[in-house]
Formats: C-alpha cells, structure tokens, sequence
C-alpha cells in the first residue's frame, strides 16, 4: 500500500499544467464551499445571539387580549404568566417585560417615525451590554423617568443632544392621540443589528403614553439558563398557562412567530367572538428565526448549485485528464502488467493519483478559505448600517467555519473524485499487456 | 361641640366641591349643547343631498405643494357619503365610502376595500373625512362652556370638548363659534395630554339651503410639523338629487374601471 501511495504521489505532478488546471477546479470549489458554509453558519450564530440579546427571548410570550369587546396587541396580567413561567420552568428563569410603541417623533419640526421600546430597568441590562455611549450614560437614563437613549444616526437627523427635549406623539390603542415629552439622556452605537434603530425608554412612561393598564405589557422575553430541549419547555408553559385561565398556543407557522416578537401596541379592533378573553402565542427563538433559516438555507442551496456546476465540470475534466494520462502511459501500464501487477491495482493506481491530487488541493482550498475568514473578521470593517447590517458582529463580517463542514467538504470531493476517475481508470486497467506494449498512439 | 359642627360642615362642603368637580366633566353645559346643536343644525343636510368637489391643498416647509382633488357625494339623511380621489393621476380611482360608523377605503391597484378608522386623514393631509359628513359632536363629546374670545374680527363663544370615550382621535378639542351665525370659525385639537396638535380655520361658509350652509374654504395647520398646513376649497356645490347607487361600494369599484 505504502509503495502505491508512493507512486502516486511521484505521479500527481507528473503532467503540471494538466494537473494544476484540475487541481485549481478543486480549490475555488473548496473555497467557495468553506466560505458559503461559514457565512451560513456565522449568520445564524449571530443573528440568534443578536436577537436574543435584543428583541426576543429563548421563550417569547406575545398576544392579545379582549376587554369589553375590544382587541387589544399585548399581554394582559403579565405578573401572572411571569408567575406561571417561573413555576414551570424554575425560579432561576429571567422573565423580562417590554412595552413597545411605534410613533413618530418631533423636534423642531422635523419628524420622524420610530419604534420606542419600553424596559424595566432595573431587570434589564442586556441593552446596557451591548450600546457604546456617545453622550450621558446609562445610569442617567435609569435615573429619569421620561429619559429617552436614542442610536446616534436618530440624534443626528434632528440634531440633537444631550439633555435636549423632544415630543412624541402616538395614536394610542383606544384611538385617541397623545403626546408626551422626553429627555435625551443618552446617544449611542451598537454592532447589534437589532437595536441599531431602537429607543429605548423605560416601561412605565410608554405604557402610560399607550394608556394602557398597569399589568399590561407588549411582550414577555423569557431567558432560560439551558436552552436545550426548548419545544418541550415552551409545551410545558402553554400547558400551565391554559391551566391558568389564559388561551396560550404555539404560533401556527414561522410568520406568526416573527410577528410576536415584533408586536407593538396599534389601535384596538373590534372583536367578534363576545368573550372577554387573554390569548397568548408562545414562541421559541428557533420559531422566530424560521424564515432566517429560511432565507440561508436558499443561499446554501444557490452557493451548493454553483459548486455542483464546478463539479460537472471537474468530473468532465477528469474524463478527459484521464483518458489522455492513460493513452500517454500505455508502455507503463504494460509494465505494470507484465511485471505482474493486477487490473485492478493499476485501476487503484490511477484513482489514488487522482484522489491524492483532489486532497491537495482541497486542502489548499480550505487554508486559502481560513485565511479569508480570518481577514474578513479581523480586518475588514463594515457600517453597522449597511446593507450586510445583520451579518456582522462587533462590525466584522461574522463567518464561522466548522470542522464538520470542512470534512464534509473533504468527504463530497475525494467520493467524488473516486466515482469519476473510476471508470476511465478501470479501462485503463483492463487493457492486456500485450497490447499496451505494442499499441502506438 | 361648635367645633366639631364646624369642622364636619368644613369636610362636608369640600367633599361636596370635589364630588361636583369630579362630575363636572362628565355633565354636559346647557349653554354649550345649545351652541352645538345649533351649530349641528345649521351644518346638517338632512334631506339634501350634496355633491362638491374639495381641492386640498398641502404645504409642507421645503417640499414642493401636493395638490389633491375630491369629487364628494353626501346624503346625510342615510348617514352616508361617497369619495372619489380625482387628482392626482397617481390617487385616481382610490375612494372612500362611509355608511353609518363604517368607513372603507377602496384600493384599485388591489381591487379591494379597507375597513378604516372614521378618522381617517385624506390622502395623509391633515384633512380627515369626517370633515365630510354631517357632525355627530354631542353623540362622541361631553361639552362646556368657556367663555368669549375674539378670533380675527368675530366675537367668539369658546366651547370646550372632551371626548366620552377614548376612542376618539383628539379627546380634547376647543371650538370657536362665531355669535353672529353660530357657525364654528376656528377649532383646536388635543391630545390626551392636551397638547395642541391641530387647528382647523374655517374661513368661508355657502349657504346650501334656508339656514343651511357647508364650508367652502378652511385651513388646517399641523402644530406639530413646522410649517405644514392644508388649504381646502370647496367648490361646484350642488343640491341636485343623487342616484341611490352612487352610494355603494360598487360605484366606487365602476368609477376606477
């Protein structure tokens, strides 16, 4: 085995040119796979940290409730679901109330609409983790009960500044408008892609300015300290909450999981159905990023297509490599024969050269993919706002390679370098000495 | 003995006040209903029917004026009115149709009609569209009296408005009637704050019928977005009969054909 191995290797680079065309083949394609599967695999790990640490929880309870023939957005009787959460999923369980309006903003005449989400913070400190203060502070925001903290590119449209006051003003979900105003008590930038646009207030202020009851809240996060066996967890917690007197269930597809964790307070509609009633939907974060996955899966399958494009053109290359190594060294394989090798071991021969050559350069591939992703993360900045927004992490492209990956890479090429080399490879095999010492092309 | 008596009285009358303090909102003012009613009654058109067409002009600081133009159908009497975007090119065949409490916008891109709030801003101007039907003030507000005030040369009653529910777009509103007619010359609109978010000036007036008139030139100004105002003309007011079926949804769906 070790004198096969031998030889093949002395024979990868025998024809060059030929056998660097090849082997290039192989390289973009590994490349190409080894970045397609970071970015997926980097997308994912950062959008579901980002959107944990922002605008979902492992478990995120949504709803609406009726009162008197109304349909309110929200949760009624959050303090209770907080209750019935911690007794079913433990005590050690974060349970974190928001309350979110989407209205417009004025200062100086200029307005703009912009979504205000409303945290208890004296619970909260996720938002404080992840913002850089430009101007004040985050303790300045806890101190003041109509403080606003608003992303830089907001307080540079109105030109604001610290401690300056602005009006919102907001259709309230009875109808009527109201106003109120805010501090600014804090600028900031964020690499988190989910709160880049968000200004934070506290709780109580926006529900307040929403008229809306004490105990009613937009959504519950729910943050578990293992979020292993999720489905399970949230199956426990809808059953409890319907034993609570609430009308919980599990959102009927990936959309109605998205729309949870995005619900804000609009205007109430009529109801239909004549029962003053609490309707929740309990999602799970892999639930909310149903369509992300959705959406990744596509560029997988479009980047799968090009390599498999790449391939049928690799394989025809191999064909072709193939047929003219083997006609070049008939003499050889007369040789090979006469001295007693078998079919087959000449078959073996030519497949192992061209799997030896596959495994270079696939190799080459993948060192020239880390070295990219090493770039791209280290050294290669991006605007949070931009376009690749969602991707980036700490405002670096977030691309995460996996060795499972890699050695699915390696497994795909060299099986399919074996298959298609195999059949020329044989022919090859299968001619008689006789004849390959005597036949001139 | 004295003592006690008085301070009994003393807490009897300041739990009196603020019982009656805390009705008052709740009671309408006899002398601001009949300002309204009276009002109501000059501005209902029960048992005309009237077809106008409104010109809605925007101005917004550094924009260039958007223009809208509106062909009118209303017939008080059913409770109803029909509006058909006619300019610009880009809001032809859109409408709206109002029967009752119930107001649907008709979309011709999608062929369909939405369910909207009575409230609802024209063409997102600062004109709403329950400008255009009759005024239901008394069934949605508690009202008072505030006194007089002067606005530009007419001497004014003030009467004071607060919504009886909050479904109401501005829960507090301050309307200015003019003592010669009864007719309301400038209304103020609050939020639940009472911020001051809108003012209508109701310039001009037509007389329709004996005692019975439209408005014909009003200005609307945002308070909120500097310098953002819309100029409405009401023109080609006419009393002629109406077809039943202008009042539809169908001749709305016909009339973007």
């Amino acid at each position: 085995m070790a004198l096969y191995l031998n030889l093949a290797l002395k024979n990868v680079f025998r024809q060059k040119k030929r056998s660097f065309t090849l082997g290039i083949n192989y390289a973009i394609v590994t490349f190409i796979l080894v970045l397609l599967f970071s970015f997926s695999q980097g997308a994912r790990v950062n959008i579901t940290s980002n959107l944990v640490r922002a605008s979902a929880g492992h478990i995120t309870v949504a709803g609406q409730y009726v009162v008197v023939g109304r349909v309110f957005q929200g949760v009624l009787r959050y303090p209770e679901v907080e209750r019935t959460a911690r007794q079913t999923l433990g005590q050690d369980i974060s349970v974190l109330p928001r309350y979110i309006v989407r209205s417009a903003l004025y200062y100086k005449g200029l307005s703009k609409r912009v979504t205000f989400v409303g945290i208890d913070s004296s619970l909260e400190t996720g938002f404080r983790d992840q913002i850089r203060f430009l101007k004040g502070s985050w303790q300045e925001f806890v101190d003041g009960e109509n403080a606003v903290v608003m992303p830089a590119e907001i307080a540079n449209y109105f030109e604001l500044d610290y401690d300056d006051e602005v009006l919102v003003s907001t259709r309230t979900r009875f109808g009527a408008f109201n106003t109120a105003t805010l501090k600014v008590k804090g600028i900031y930038e964020t690499g988190n892609f989910f709160i880049q646009s968000q200004l934070l207030s506290h709780f109580a202020f926006l529900q307040g300015l929403d008229l809306a009851d004490r105990d009613a809240a937009s959504a519950l996060y729910i943050y578990l300290p293992n979020p292993a066996g999720l489905e399970a967890k949230r199956d426990q917690l809808v059953k409890a909450l319907n034993l609570t007197g609430f009308e919980a269930k599990k959102p009927k597809d990936e959309n109605s999981a998205l729309a949870a964790v995005t619900a804000a307070s609009p205007r109430y509609e009529v109801d239909k159905r004549g029962i003053d009633r609490i309707e929740l939907t309990v999602a799970t974060i892999n639930e909310v990023l149903g369509i992300v996955r959705t959406v990744l899966n596509a560029v997988n399958a479009v980047g799968t297509l090009i390599a498999a494009v790449m391939l049928f053109i690799i394989a025809v290359s191999i064909f072709i490599n193939m047929r003219m190594s083997i006609n070049e060294r008939l003499r050889e394989i007369g040789t090979m024969r006469t001295i007693g090798v078998e079919a087959r071991g000449v078959t073996g021969l030519f497949v192992l050269e061209n799997i030896l050559l596959a495994l270079i350069f696939t190799l080459a591939g993948v060192v020239l993919a880390l070295l990219v992703v090493l770039l791209l993360r280290t050294a290669v900045p991006l605007p949070a706002g931009g376009n690749l927004g969602l991707f980036l992490n700490r405002g670096r492209l977030s691309l995460v390679p996996r060795a499972l990956d890699i050695l699915l890479i390696f497994a795909v090429i060299t099986g399919f370098t074996a298959l298609f080399s195999f059949f020329p490879a044989r022919r090859g095999g299968r001619i008689r000495p006789v004849e390959a010492l005597t036949k001139v092309f | 003995m004295r003592r006690t008596i008085f301070a009994v009285a003393v807490i009897l009358l300041i739990l009196a006040a603020a019982v009656d303090l805390a009705a008052q909102p709740k009671q309408n003012d006899p002398r601001a209903v009949k300002i309204v009613q009276a009002y109501e009654d000059r501005l209902n058109l029960r048992g005309l029917d009237i077809t106008t067409t409104f010109t809605l002009v925007q101005k917004k600081e550094g924009e260039t004026d958007r223009v809208l133009r509106v062909r009118v159908y209303r017939r008080d009497a059913a409770d109803t009115f029909t509006l058909m975007f006619e300019y610009p090119d880009s809001e032809k065949g859109k409408g709206y149709y109002r029967s009752g409490d119930d107001l649907y916008l008709y979309l011709p891109s999608t062929r369909e009609f939405v369910y909207r709030n009575r409230k609802d801003d024209v063409g997102s101007t600062d004109v709403r569209t329950d400008l255009f039907g009759q005024p239901k003030t008394l069934d949605q507000y508690r009202v008072s009296y505030l006194g007089a005030a002067t606005v530009s040369k007419w001497e004014c009653d003030v009467v004071r408005l607060d919504g009886k529910a909050l479904d109401v777009s501005f829960p507090v509103q301050k309307w200015f009637f003019r003592r010669s007619d009864g007719l309301p010359v400038k209304t103020e609109n609050y939020s639940v704050s009472e911020t001051l978010m809108r003012t209508f000036y109701y310039i001009d007036y037509a007389s329709v019928a004996r005692d019975k008139y439209i408005f014909t030139k009003l200005l609307a100004v945002n308070h909120l977005e500097k310098g953002q105002k819309t100029f409405l003309t009401n023109e080609k007011v006419s009393t002629a009969a109406i077809p039943n079926y202008t009042f539809s949804k169908a001749f709305l769906e016909e009339q973007s054909r």
